[in-house]
């Protein structure tokens, strides 16, 4: 079967991704740059807002999941491509020590891995996700999560300690 | 932290906690049970390092669990910890069969957080490298994917190639493998004055070589067809929903490239095609390798003819402090998107590098599309796939 993939002028698309998401769901931080319709959203609604994407507005690839450990809350950027030229980029912030955030492989599958890598590094808990285990680091007694700021390494090499 | 709270709350979120045998221990009516396998870390026939679970009916596969981790360096810690300039030597070990674009996704991040202009002298030769980079991917590719079926020839043909390619690359970057050629702001070095001469003098040899060598000695083999045609097959709505890119995608006849749709450097000047399959095989992923190489000797000879004059280095300074905000770099590599993540703090090492390696991501379609097949087809289809080890576990 075939996939249908969109069609026609670039700006007039991404106009139409951003009121399609204004619409839907009311996103005051949103905005249209370059090529790239950037949101900013709840974690609560962030699975309505990739659903709304895949299955209205027709974007269908997920690029990649990055974490970022802001010490005290974690950034989750969620980066789409409607794969003809248009992006959206989904930004939703997980407070606590200890985070939690719905799953999206029941929207895009291929969330899956990008979901497991995320708990292996950062230990965030994705709710509803059907296999989470770690992808890199050992199964059992390793109870870190390495890409935490708060799991250090002796060698930061800063341009003051070069000399 | 884990705490064994934490531990229980996740078992009961995910279900299954460890990637150890399970023995079920299920017999059916007939008293026959599933037998477990383990496969690799160290196989002959893998692409590195990488563990598969099977659940074998007989000869068929029921399940299949890749396990990774075993090449783990944990390149997204070094590279928050090292200055913006010296993380492109570790982009050089992910994927290390197409290093260049490996660079290139790093540089064009930090460049987007700094707001660079690029000469242009510099991006035609990005591009020239990027393409012999592909080259020097694909044909190896193609050369391991027939040695996994048991023809040892092509994989000494492919490496022919690819040590010629790797002899002009040592005359340009100074290094067979791990180049460091792509610098923030340009190229290490300009061409050596023979080079685009030597250049053209390749290519034009490959050009003939490819027809008797690749095509001719593989395309109409009995064996390869018996072996690879129909094998790993995988329809469009499939193929986009598991998130693949590159070959595999392009062979189920979705036309997508990064170059061509979402432009970067000197790409926007060229004029190529992308090459699609219709069947989504493992024997149409071989036609979309070949016929890449085919796109990549029209892209470099269009490259090498209108090579543009000036400096190749742009002018940043030798500190660089990008500031506060996030750049994403998006390339097409041999194997797929790659997309790095830099996450800037206005410091001088990155606040949080992220890569996006295609292995990865089209490493996902074992889990799917393996159940059901032999066990012999499981090597072609890493063949589809072509994984490399160093990409998949970053």
């Amino acid at each position: 079967m075939a996939v249908t993939l969109p069609e026609g002028d670039l700006n007039g698309r991404l106009e139409r991704y951003l009121e399609g998401f204004r619409n839907r769901h009311g996103l005051e931080e949103s905005e249209v740059e370059a090529n790239i319709v950037r949101l900013v959203v709840k974690p609560e609604i962030l699975p309505a807002v990739l659903a709304t994407a895949k299955e209205r507005l027709g974007v269908l690839h997920l690029s990649f999941i990055t974490v970022v450990d802001r010490v005290e809350s974690f950034e989750l950027t969620y980066e789409l491509l409607d794969l003809r030229g248009g992006q959206v980029r989904v930004k939703t912030t997980v407070e606590g020590e200890e985070p939690v955030i719905d799953s999206i492989t029941g929207i895009y599958p291929t969330a899956n891995w990008h979901e497991r890598e995320a708990y292996d590094m950062f230990g965030i808990a994705f709710r509803g996700h059907p296999d989470l285990r770690r992808l890199y680091m050992w199964q059992d007694h390793f109870d870190h999560h390495p890409l935490l700021k708060s799991f250090e390494i002796s060698t930061k090499r800063t341009f003051e300690n070069l000399r | 932290m884990l705490s064994e709270e934490r531990r229980t709350e996740n078992l009961t979120l995910s279900g299954r906690v460890s990637g150890r045998l399970a023995n079920p221990d299920v017999r059916d009516e007939f008293g026959l049970e599933t037998l477990d396998m383990s496969m690799g870390p160290q196989h002959p026939a893998m692409h590195g390092l990488l563990r598969l679970i099977l659940e074998l009916d007989g000869e068929t596969v029921v399940r299949c669990d890749p396990v990774m981790g075993y090449l783990h360096r944990s390149k997204e810690k070094i590279s928050e910890n090292r200055m913006y300039p010296a993380v492109i030597p570790i982009t050089d070990r992910i994927d290390y069969m197409n290093n260049i674009a490996m660079e290139y996704g790093y540089v064009l991040a930090v460049e987007k957080l700094l707001d660079a202009e690029i000469p242009p002298r510099a991006d035609a030769i990005r591009a020239l490298m990027n393409e012999f980079g592909r080259i020097m991917s694909h044909i190896p590719s193609i050369g391991f994917l027939l040695l996994e079926l048991g023809a040892f020839t092509p994989i000494l043909y492919a490496f022919r190639e690819r040590e010629r390619i790797q002899s002009l690359f040592e005359a340009v970057t100074g290094a067979r493998m791990m180049f460091h050629y792509i610098r923030i702001g340009g190229v290490k070095a300009d061409l050596p004055e023979d080079i685009p001469e030597k250049m053209w003098e390749y290519i034009e040899g490959l050009e003939q070589r490819l027809q008797p060598d690749f095509v001719d000695l593989i395309e109409g083999n009995e064996i390869f067809i018996a072996r690879t045609r129909g094998i790993g097959k995988l329809t469009q709505e499939k193929a986009v929903e598991m998130g693949l890119t590159g070959p595999p995608l392009r062979c189920t006849g979705v036309e997508f490239d990064v170059r061509k749709h979402y432009p970067y450097g000197w790409y926007k000047n060229l004029d190529f095609e992308v090459i699609t399959d219709t069947e989504g095989d493992v024997e149409a992923s071989y036609r979309v390798r070949l016929g890449e190489v085919k796109q990549s000797i029209r892209m470099i000879k269009q490259i090498l003819e209108n090579l543009p004059e000036g400096e190749v280095m742009a002018d940043l300074g030798r500190r660089i402090r990008p500031a506060e905000g996030d750049g994403i770099g998006r390339v097409e590599s041999a194997r797929g998107e790659y997309a790095v993540h830099v996450v800037s703090d206005g410091s001088d090492t990155p606040y949080r590098v992220h890569y996006r390696t295609p292995c990865t991501v089209n490493m996902q379609l074992l889990q799917e599309i393996v159940p059901g097949h032999y066990l012999p087809d499981i090597m072609p289809i890493m063949g589809l796939i072509d994984p490399v080890s160093g990409a998949w576990d970053k």
